[in-house]
This record gives structure tokens, sequence and C-alpha cells, in this order.
């Protein structure tokens, strides 16, 4: 099971981005600049943006699912009730997974941002996905709701997850990372070996590197294991 | 500079409340009053009870620089330059002084190359830059951020908060749930329930928060070093 970009290009006007790999079974990090085309290519993947060349091939994909940066565009019931039933989910047990309880009458969009990111991200992770690309999920949420949609994806419900992110505190152990840069995607390896290859980095791992620290993946919690073992 | 007294409105409820001037960062969970309090200091919203007054004036008084925390309700006009001039033109500065303003601060955000770039083409991180190059552009007294810097990569955060640091307004009060953000600011207000928990400088707030996933990863670090 896999998602192929072959000889990608992607482009607005006079902007372009080429794009050439594997993403196969595993939980894959992409990140790169403001404006390097994250949301782009993401949406590529996921096949609702047009290439100006190249193709992308799904392999033994049958059910794909993009969750977009900002969560409202996802929002399809008035109430929230309405809203996880259209995502064919138990209303009491998703509100409890949200820690929305009690509030299945409210207008969805009544919520806070952070909460309708919550909502979106408990209903679209708790569906039956072969991949799902997700674009900056963790923007809008506070640190306990980043460590648990991490944990979340950390359990491979779903075979492939592509997460396209700049966050710089809380991630999820990942298996490979990939980089935007200079136009094109670029595929820095398997974690961890690709950890040092890696330039947006977050600064924690970047300051666990400098010190000889070796992490065994990207976590926060890699990072200060692999300072505390050299010290031990 | 910002005192609120015995404040209830919608789930906020503060019964004394003083920040200082200078760059402040507002912390909390998710649904905990961060926006709804930045709100009530913008005077996007009026208080139901109790006052808010800012240098001794109601918020709406008050020169308020505001990014909030959707992009695409930042901007309104159609190119770049458009939407820096806008506040400009509506403050009726002479018009042969607004191009070079505009220049200026696009270029204090290093974002002079999006001039020209029509609004709706820009990135969810191009966006929240250009608004805060159209706030600035104001000189306002109160600049506020609502958690900005989440579509921002390192980079492009770390310019923003370069600007910050020069002080481009007397006040800044920044939303953020990057606590190393928040670890670098003057001073913290960390919201729970509505209510102002604790507020202090970071050391102070922070040292409350140790056990938990809010205190800063670099911080975090710095310990096992």
């Amino acid at each position: 099971m896999h998602l192929k970009a072959e000889q990608l290009s992607l482009s607005h006007g006079e902007w372009t981005l080429s794009a050439d790999g594997v993403f196969g079974q595993g939980v894959h990090l992409v990140t790169g600049p403001v404006g390097s085309g994250k949301t782009t290519l993401a949406s590529a993947l996921a096949g609702i943006f047009e290439p100006a060349s190249g193709r992308i091939t799904h392999e033994g994909i049958s059910r794909l699912s993009l969750s977009m940066q900002f969560p409202e565009y996802h929002v399809t019931g008035f109430l929230v009730k309405d809203e996880i039933r259209s995502w064919h989910l138990p209303v009491t047990e998703t509100l409890q997974k949200t820690g929305l309880t009690g509030r299945q009458d409210r207008k969805t969009l009544t919520l806070s941002r952070g909460e309708l990111k919550r909502l979106h991200l408990t209903c679209l992770l708790g569906s039956p996905w072969d991949a799902v690309i997700l674009d900056e999920p963790f923007a809008g949420l506070d640190c306990m709701e980043k460590r648990r949609v991490c944990t979340a994806i950390e359990e491979k419900t779903h075979p492939i997850t592509i997460i396209f992110t700049h966050e710089q505190a809380v991630l999820p152990a990942a298996d490979v990372i990939w980089e935007i840069e200079g136009n094109a995607l670029v595929c820095r390896g398997r974690v961890p070996e690709a950890i040092p290859a890696w330039k947006g980095a977050p600064q924690y791992l970047t300051r666990a590197l400098e010190e000889g620290a070796r992490p065994e993946n990207i976590r926060l919690q890699d990072a200060t294991e692999a300072l505390c073992r050299m010290h031990a | 500079m910002i005192h609120a007294q015995n404040l209830h409105h919608r789930s906020l409820e503060i019964k004394s409340l003083h920040i200082e001037p200078g760059h402040t960062a507002i912390i909390g969970k998710n649904g905990s009053g961060k926006t709804t309090f930045l709100k009530l200091c913008a005077g996007i919203e009026l208080p139901h009870h109790g006052t808010l007054t800012i240098s001794g004036r109601e918020p709406r008084a008050v020169h308020t620089g505001w990014v909030g925390e959707v992009p695409d309700n930042n901007l309104v006009f159609r190119t770049v330059a458009d939407e820096v001039a806008s506040g400009l033109r509506f403050q009726r500065t002479p018009a042969d002084a607004i191009g070079p303003a505009v220049s200026a601060v696009l270029s204090e955000m290093e974002i002079l190359h999006l001039c020209s770039r029509t609004s709706h083409t820009l990135s969810g991180g191009e966006t929240v830059m250009v608004a805060c190059a159209a706030a600035l552009a104001l000189s306002p007294e109160l600049l506020i951020l609502d958690e900005t810097d989440t579509h921002l990569d390192r980079n492009a955060a770390g310019k923003l908060e370069t600007i910050i640091r020069r002080r481009p307004a007397p006040c800044i009060l920044q939303c953020t749930q990057d606590m190393d953000t928040a670890a670098r600011a003057d001073r913290v207000v960390y919201f729970a329930g509505g209510r102002p928990l604790y507020v202090g400088t970071p050391d102070e707030v922070f040292s409350h928060l140790s056990e938990t996933e809010m205190y800063p990863s670099l911080w975090r670090i710095a310990g096992c070093i």
C-alpha cells in the first residue's frame, strides 16, 4: 500500500513545486517554510489540486481523507450532534473523547476554533481510512490536545499518515521525514537516521543534537531521554 | 495599562487584572477565554458586566492593531499593497506618504516581494505576515496577536518575534500555544476556566505548570543538560 508522486509539478502562476517520492505505510512528516507549497502538495496528494504535469497514484488505497488547515471548511452539521453523525460516529462517545460532553445541541460554528479543530480531528481520526493527509493538524490546539492527537496518530489506526506541519513543540513519533526546499520535495529519510539532516527540526531537537545526543525519534521526550542517557 | 475589574462576559470572569505595558503572552487551554478577553481588549465585543480600560480609556477609544487567528479573515483588499495601505487611507494619511510607508513596513517584515500579490494567492503564513504588516503600518498603541504564530514556520515566527522585541506598540498582547515564545515575553497570563489563574513573569507562571505539557520545551531540554 502506498501513495506515489511521479515527476509531479505543481504551479500557481510563476510559482512551481516539484515532487517525486513514495509515501509507504507509516507516519510521514512534511515540513517547509511559509509559502513553500505544503498545502498545495497536500491538496494534490489528496486529488483536489490538479498538477501541471506528472501523476499521483494510490496503490491499495481505497479510502483517503484530507484534513484541511481550517476546520470550518469541514463542517456540514448545524449542531454538534449533526456534525458527529455526519461522520457516522456515536455522539456521546465522540463528545467524551473530544472533551465536549453535554454540548451536543450547541451550534457547531459557535465552538471556539480550538474546540472545532478538536471535534474535527476526533471525527476524522476515529474513522477508518487507508490514508490520512493532515494539513497543519496542530494549528489552533492547546498543548494537551496536541499530545492527544499525537497519541491517536501513533496508534497507527490508519496505515498511511502524512502530516504537513511547522509545529515546533509537540510532535508524534514519525517514520519518515520530508522537507520542501528550493521548490522541491526532498526526502530526508527514515527516523532516526534522518534527524541530523532535518533543517526544519524543532529547536529542542537541534539543541539536543548540539549537545551530542542521538534521539531515537523526534518527540520532546525522545530528546530529553537521549540527553538523560548521555548523562547517566 | 490594561485594567479589568469585576468583568463578566460570556465564559469570562475576571475579578481584577492589571497588565503593564510591554509584551504579554496570553496562554491557556482551548476554550479557556483567551480570545474572548482579547476581543474585549480590542473593543470588538463590549463586556456584559464590569469594566475594562486601556490607559484609562474605553477600548474603542484606543488605537489598536488586531491580527486574528483565522488568516483568511484578516485580509479584505485585493492586493497586499492595498491591504497594508488601507488603514493609512482611512487615517487620511497624505497620498504621497502612503507608498513609502507601505514599502517600509513590508521591508521590515521582509515580505516586500509579496507587495503586488493578490491576497487570495497567499499561503496561510504569508497572510498572517501581511496582516501583521497592515496592523503595524498604523503604529498602534495596542497590538493584539491571536495565535498568529500557529501558521508560521520557525523562521517566520522568529522574524515576527524580532519585530515584537523592537516594541512597535507600547503594549502587545500575544495569545500563543507556543510556550517557548511565551517564555520569552515580559510577562504571562495563564487563563483557565475563563479566569486569569496565574499572572506574572514567565518564571513565576511556568513554575506552576512544570508538570504539564505547557512547560516550555527549551526549558525542559535545558533541565536535562
